[in-house]
C-alpha cells in the first residue's frame, strides 16, 4: 500500500517537474490580483491600496493552492484519455493507494506553487516573522492538502479533458469568491456568511489571514475541524470511486462526460 | 524477481482459461459465449476483424472489466475474484498508448518497477535490464514523444516486461507498424514465448497470427476456429500443386492411375491435396516424366476465414 502510493507520488512528481515552466506561468494569476485588482479595488475601499493589499494576500495564496491543486488533479482525467492510466491500474497496488498518491501528489504540487508565492508577501505589506512564516508554512500545507482532495474528488469522476475544467471551474469560483478571499466577511451579507460556513476555502483562507492579520473570522478550532472533515470525505469518497468494480477501464467515470 | 505464487490452486493450471464468457455493453452483445483454454508456454493468438471482441476478451483477461456472466481463470486464477493476485503475473500491451510521453523511456520503466513492488534502487537496475534485453537502451533517454511508432511500441513492449510477468497480454501490439518493424517484434515476441513465457496476443493481420502456435478466429463474439496455424488452413481441404511438365498427357494419366484427381484441362496440370507440401517431393520422385516447374499454394488464414464466416477479414463484424 504504502509502496504504491509512493510509486504514484514520485510519477507525478516526476511529470510535474517536466512541466516546471508552469510554477512561474502560475504565478501570474495571484499576481494579477494581489497588484492590480488589489491595486484598484484597494484604492476605492475604505482600507486602502496598502492594507487591501495585505488583506488579500491570504486570499490570493489559496487562490493559488486552489487551482494548482486542481489543475494536479486534471492528470488523473488526462491519463485516462491517453490510456497511460490502464497501465497503472493492471499494476497490483489497491485501489485506494492510486487515490491517495494522486492526493499526496497534488498537495505537493500545489504547496511548491504556495512557495513560489510566498516571497512575495513583504511587497504586498505582508512582511512575516520567522514564526509566522511556518505558521503560515502549516496553514498551507493543510490549505493545499483539501483542495488536492477536493480536486481529486471532483476529477476522478470525469473523463474528459474538455469537461473537467469547465465543471471544476463552475464549482471552484464560487468556492472561491465565497470564501472572504477577496473582501473580509464580516462586513458580508448575511447570506454570504452563512455559505461561507459550507465552505472549505473560506476556513483555509481564514487560518492564513489569521496568520498575516492576527484575526480570525472562524474559530481557529472551527477551521481546523472543518478542513479535517472536508478531507475525510472527500478522500473516502474518491477512493470508492477508484474502488468501484465494474469496468475498471472507465473508473465509473462515464457517468459524466463521454464514454470512449 | 518472480514471486512465487503466494496459493496454488492446481500444480500447473492453464494459463488460460475460459468459459461460457459472455459480456454486454448495454445492449451490444460483445462477448457471446467464448471457451478458450491456453497451455502455459504457449503463443496464442486471438484473429478476428475490428469490432469482433478481441479487445473486450483482452480486458476481461487483463481484469480491466467484468464479465457479464461465465468465467475467465489466469493461471488457475479467477480474473474478477483473484485480480489482485494476478495483476503481479501478468504483463500487459494494450491497443492504445500507455507510456507517458513526457517521461524518457527509462523513466517510465523505473516507475513501472516501482509500481510492481521493486524498490527504488531495484526498478532502476530492472529498467536497464529490460531495455538492454530489447536492445532499445541507446534509445531510453529520450523522452518517449521524441521516439518513433516502432520504437514507442517495443518501449510499450518493454513496460510490459518490467514486472517479468509469466503472461503476457497483447492486444494489436503492432498497430501502426511497418512490415519490417512488425517482424521483428514477432520476432522479440517469440523468443519470449520460447523461453517459456505465455503470450496471448489480439491482432487482424494475418501473417501475424501465423507466428502463433495456436489461433482462435473470432468473429461477432464466438470463437468460429481454433487450432494449429496448419489445422485451420487444412481446414479449407488442403492446397494446391502445379506442375509443368515435358509431357503433361502422360503426367495426368500416371496420376489417375495412381489415385491422384487432376483438375482437367489448363498448361498446367492442378492438384488438389490436403498436404501439398508433403505430396510434392514423392511426386517429383516418381513422376514418369521431366518436370520444368512446381509450385505448391497454400491457403492463407485470411482464405480461412473467408471461408468459415462468408467475409474477409478486413469487412469488420457489426452485430
Ligand atoms: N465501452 C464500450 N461500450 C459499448 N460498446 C462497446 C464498448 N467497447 C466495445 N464495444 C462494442 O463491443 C464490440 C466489440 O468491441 P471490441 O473493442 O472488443 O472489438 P475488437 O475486436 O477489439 O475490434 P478492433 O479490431 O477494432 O480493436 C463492438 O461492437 C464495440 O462497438
Ligand atoms: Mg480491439
Amino acid at each position: 500500500m504504502i509502496r504504491g502510493i509512493v510509486a504514484v507520488v514520485i510519477l507525478d512528481l516526476k511529470r510535474f517537474w517536466v512541466d516546471r515552466v508552469r510554477l512561474v506561468v502560475g504565478l501570474a494569476q495571484p499576481l494579477l490580483y494581489l497588484f492590480v485588482l488589489g491595486a484598484g479595488i484597494g484604492a476605492s475601499s475604505r482600507m486602502g491600496g496598502g492594507d487591501y493589499r495585505r488583506f488579500i494576500f491570504p486570499g490570493t495564496m489559496g487562490l493559488s493552492l486552489l487551482f494548482s491543486a486542481t489543475f494536479a488533479a486534471i492528470t488523473i482525467v488526462f491519463d485516462r484519455q491517453i490510456g497511460f492510466f490502464k497501465a497503472v491500474l493492471v499494476a497490483p497496488i489497491p485501489r485506494p493507494a492510486i487515490a491517495l498518491g494522486k492526493i499526496i501528489a497534488g498537495a505537493i504540487q500545489s504547496i511548491v506553487q504556495g512557495m513560489v508565492l510566498l516571497p512575495f508577501a513583504p511587497l504586498a505589506g505582508a512582511s512575516l516573522g520567522p514564526l509566522q512564516t511556518v505558521e503560515m508554512i502549516g496553514a498551507m500545507a493543510l490549505a493545499a492538502l483539501t483542495f488536492s482532495t477536493m480536486g481529486v474528488a471532483i476529477a476522478c469522476r470525469f473523463n474528459s479533458t474538455t469537461v473537467f475544467p469547465v465543471a471544476s471551474n463552475a464549482v471552484l469560483m464560487p468556492m472561491f469568491f465565497l470564501s472572504g478571499g477577496l473582501y473580509p466577511l464580516k462586513v458580508a451579507p448575511h447570506w454570504m456568511q452563512v455559505a461561507a460556513h459550507f465552505d472549505p476555502v473560506a476556513y483555509a483562507v481564514d487560518l492564513m489571514r489569521g496568520v498575516v492579520l492576527g484575526e480570525f473570522f472562524f474559530p481557529v478550532a472551527l477551521s481546523l475541524g472543518a478542513l479535517a472533515l472536508t478531507m475525510v470525505l472527500l478522500v473516502s469518497a474518491s477512493v470508492r470511486v477508484f474502488n468501484r468494480g465494474e469496468d475498471d477501464s472507465s473508473l465509473g467515470a462515464s457517468r459524466l462526460g463521454w464514454r470512449r | 524477481m518472480p514471486n512465487p505464487p503466494a496459493r496454488t490452486p492446481d500444480a500447473s493450471p492453464a494459463a488460460v482459461d475460459v468459459r461460457g464468457l459472455v459480456k454486454h455493453y448495454g445492449s451490444v452483445e460483445a462477448l457471446r459465449g467464448v471457451d478458450v483454454r491456453v497451455e502455459q508456454g504457449e503463443m496464442f493468438a486471438l484473429l478476428g476483424p475490428n469490432g469482433a471482441g478481441k479487445t473486450t476478451l483482452f480486458s476481461i483477461l487483463a481484469t480491466l472489466r467484468t464479465p457479464t456472466s461465465g468465467s475467465a481463470l489466469v493461471l488457475g486464477r479467477d480474473v474478477v475474484a483473484e485480480r489482485d493476485a494476478i495483476r503481479r503475473e501478468m504483463g500487459i500491451v494494450f491497443q492504445e498508448p500507455a507510456i507517458e510521453q513526457r517521461l524518457s523511456g527509462r523513466d517510465n520503466l523505473f516507475l513501472m518497477g516501482l509500481l510492481y513492488g521493486l524498490t527504488i534502487a531495484g526498478a532502476r537496475k530492472r529498467a536497464s535490464e529490460v531495455l538492454e534485453q530489447l536492445g532499445i537502451s541507446d534509445l531510453a533517454d529520450r523522452r518517449a514523444q521524441q521516439l518513433s511508432g516502432g520504437q514507442r511500441r517495443k518501449l510499450e513492449l518493454a513496460r510490459a516486461l518490467v514486472a517479468d510477468p509469466r503472461i503476457l497480454f497483447l492486444d494489436e501490439a503492432t498497430l501502426g507498424l511497418d512490415v519490417d518493424a512488425r517482424r521483428t517484434f514477432w520476432g522479440q515476441v517469440r523468443s519470449l514465448a520460447d523461453a517459456g513465457r505465455t503470450v496471448f496476443f489480439t491482432t487482424h493481420y494475418m501473417e501475424e497470427a501465423d507466428v502463433a502456435d495456436r489461433i482462435a478466429l473470432i468473429d461477432f463474439g464466438v470463437i468460429v476456429a481454433l487450432g494449429t496455424p496448419r489445422e485451420l488452413k487444412a481446414r479449407l481441404g488442403g492446397g494446391i500443386v502445379s506442375l509443368t511438365t515435358d509431357d503433361n498427357l502422360r503426367a495426368r494419366a500416371w496420376l489417375s492411375e495412381h489415385g491422384f484427381e487432376p483438375e482437367p484441362g489448363g498448361q498446367e496440370i492442378m492438384l488438389l491435396h490436403a498436404d501439398p507440401a508433403a505430396v510434392l517431393p514423392e511426386l517429383l520422385r516418381n513422376l514418369p516424366v521431366r518436370v520444368e516447374r512446381a509450385e505448391v499454394h497454400v491457403p492463407s488464414l485470411a482464405d480461412v476465414f473467408l471461408k468459415l464466416t462468408g467475409r474477409g477479414l478486413e469487412g469488420g463484424s457489426k452485430p
